[in-house]
């Protein structure tokens, strides 16, 4: 039976394509929209603890604490306040993404050799121009390493944000699961695992490009 | 250390489970003070708190076991024939599966098997046995040749190098995996609920469909104190496992 099932794969696909690219780009939009909110405000927070032990400790423990907690728990406590759907998925995808980033942040901040923020003080530099001309060029790869930590993590998480009727892939891996036992489960459900991990595989290629021409060009290797 | 360090060390040793068993004090209580209707008061008792955080605890960890029962050895194997296609194939599959979605995984295993509680362990396994060989190679391969080599020229046989300088020095790497795999598993395990193989996973998925909070409520923060504890457990036993000249 599945070996027939299997069988209507293409007939699957070419039929319902238009469909599978739409949840496709709504799974990157939401991956998409919820990494930016992330860096801004997780290199934000690295920005404010990176030379300050105690609060530095109490937000990096803080964020790994957060990121153990199971990303359906989350959405299902969310869901309440935010509802159903685009909001519910990119808070909790923003709630995973920050302990990469932040710690990243942190991590490369403090790599930043320190004769090298003081020569820039020397030569009369702001506080405001070292941080931006010296020190988060030289911490951008790290961060960036970061970022793309992150983007691994939410897509697999956002195809579980269907659950609470969030967008993209996993509405597909979820039609699946009601339709168990009819002809289509099969091809919903394979439909969108792969289309997710082809997804993650490109996300993440994409990333080697970013990180290179991201990257000032005297730190390139 | 003095007294005073060793106090402070103890405190923040103890911070997370103090904060934990808080916030499941202010939720249960919060919930003490509710009138349960006819659907709340059928969850929200002793029993079937107890047994749903039963199957979601043996969920995770049986699958753990099982996880580093079959990865390391296969961890060990790959290291062994120093093939470097068999590494890169590992490393491959390694990431591929870290692109792929737990909740795909557990769904597909449903469709083209059976739904139930052996699915739910079996995609556990197969969702964690991954990302474990991959660190456990990792960290075998991290062992510093020179070490490897010094011990070999002190007359160590290869099983001996194995067991008493590859295993110990690769040891952090491994119990960081392992303790990935759990936290992981717990998480998982709260998605196990679509296909039947129950958890704590019922009560979240319950709480939704009926819109009752408060069982919604019991049941993520259940099962987030759970993936919280057990991380901080395992990090205990980390550091307590670790050879003393790391």
């Amino acid at each position: 039976m599945t070996g027939l099932q299997l069988a209507n794969l293409d007939d699957f696909l070419a039929r319902r394509w238009e469909d599978v690219v739409e949840l496709a780009l709504q799974h990157l939009a939401a991956v998409a929209i919820s990494l930016a909110l992330a860096t801004a405000i997780g290199v934000l927070i690295g920005l404010l603890v990176w030379d300050r032990p105690v609060p530095r400790s109490v937000s990096l423990t803080a964020a790994g604490i957060a990121i153990t907690i199971p990303s359906l728990a989350l959405l299902a406590l969310l869901s309440p306040v935010l509802g159903l759907g685009w909001a519910p998925t990119i808070v909790s995808l923003v709630f995973y993404s920050l302990l990469p980033i932040v710690r990243n942040t942190v991590v490369g901040l403090r790599e930043v050799p320190g004769h090298l923020v003081e020569s820039a003080r020397g030569m009369g530099m702001t506080p405001a121009a070292v941080l931006l001309r010296i020190q988060l060029p030289l911490a951008w790869p790290v961060i960036v390493t970061g970022i793309r930590v992150a983007a691994q993590l939410t897509v697999g998480i956002a195809a579980i944000a269907a659950y609470v009727a969030g967008p993209g892939l996993g509405v597909y891996i979820f039609r699946g699961l009601s339709s168990l036992g009819s002809v289509n489960a099969l091809n919903f459900a394979l439909t969108g695992t792969l289309c997710v991990v082809l997804l993650a595989l490109l996300i993440d290629g994409a990333f080697v490009l970013i990180t290179r021409y991201s990257t000032p060009r005297g730190l390139r290797a | 250390m003095t007294v005073h360090t060793g106090q402070r060390n103890a405190l923040r040793r103890f911070t997370t489970p103090i904060a934990v068993v808080l916030v499941l004090g202010a939720v249960f209580a919060w919930v003490g003070t509710l009138d349960l209707d006819s659907i709340e008061s059928r969850t929200l008792n002793a029993e079937h708190l107890l047994d749903r955080t039963r199957e979601h605890l043996v969920l995770t960890v049986v699958s753990s076991a099982l996880v580093a029962v079959l990865a390391i050895p296969t961890a060990v194997l790959a290291h062994r024939v120093r093939s470097r296609i068999v590494k890169a194939v590992v490393i491959g599959l390694g990431n591929i599966g870290q692109a792929t979605p737990a909740v795909g995984v557990v769904i597909l295993l449903a469709i083209v098997w059976r739904t139930g509680f052996t699915t739910a362990l079996v995609s556990l396994v197969a969702y964690c046995f991954l990302p474990v060989l991959r660190n456990t190679l990792t960290g075998l391969e991290q062992v510093d040749a020179a070490t490897r080599e010094a011990a070999r020229g002190m007359g160590m046989t290869p099983n001996q190098v194995l067991w008493r300088i590859e295993l110990p020095l690769a040891s952090p790497v491994i119990l960081a995996g392992l303790r990935t795999a759990l936290v992981f598993s717990v998480g998982v395990a709260t998605i196990a609920t679509f296909i039947n193989a129950g958890g704590l996973g019922d009560m979240i998925v319950n709480g939704l469909k009926l819109q009752r909070f408060s069982v919604l409520l019991v049941g993520a923060v259940l099962v987030a104190a759970i993936a919280v504890l057990i991380d901080w457990a395992a990090g205990l036993v980390e550091d307590r496992v670790r050879p003393r000249g790391l």
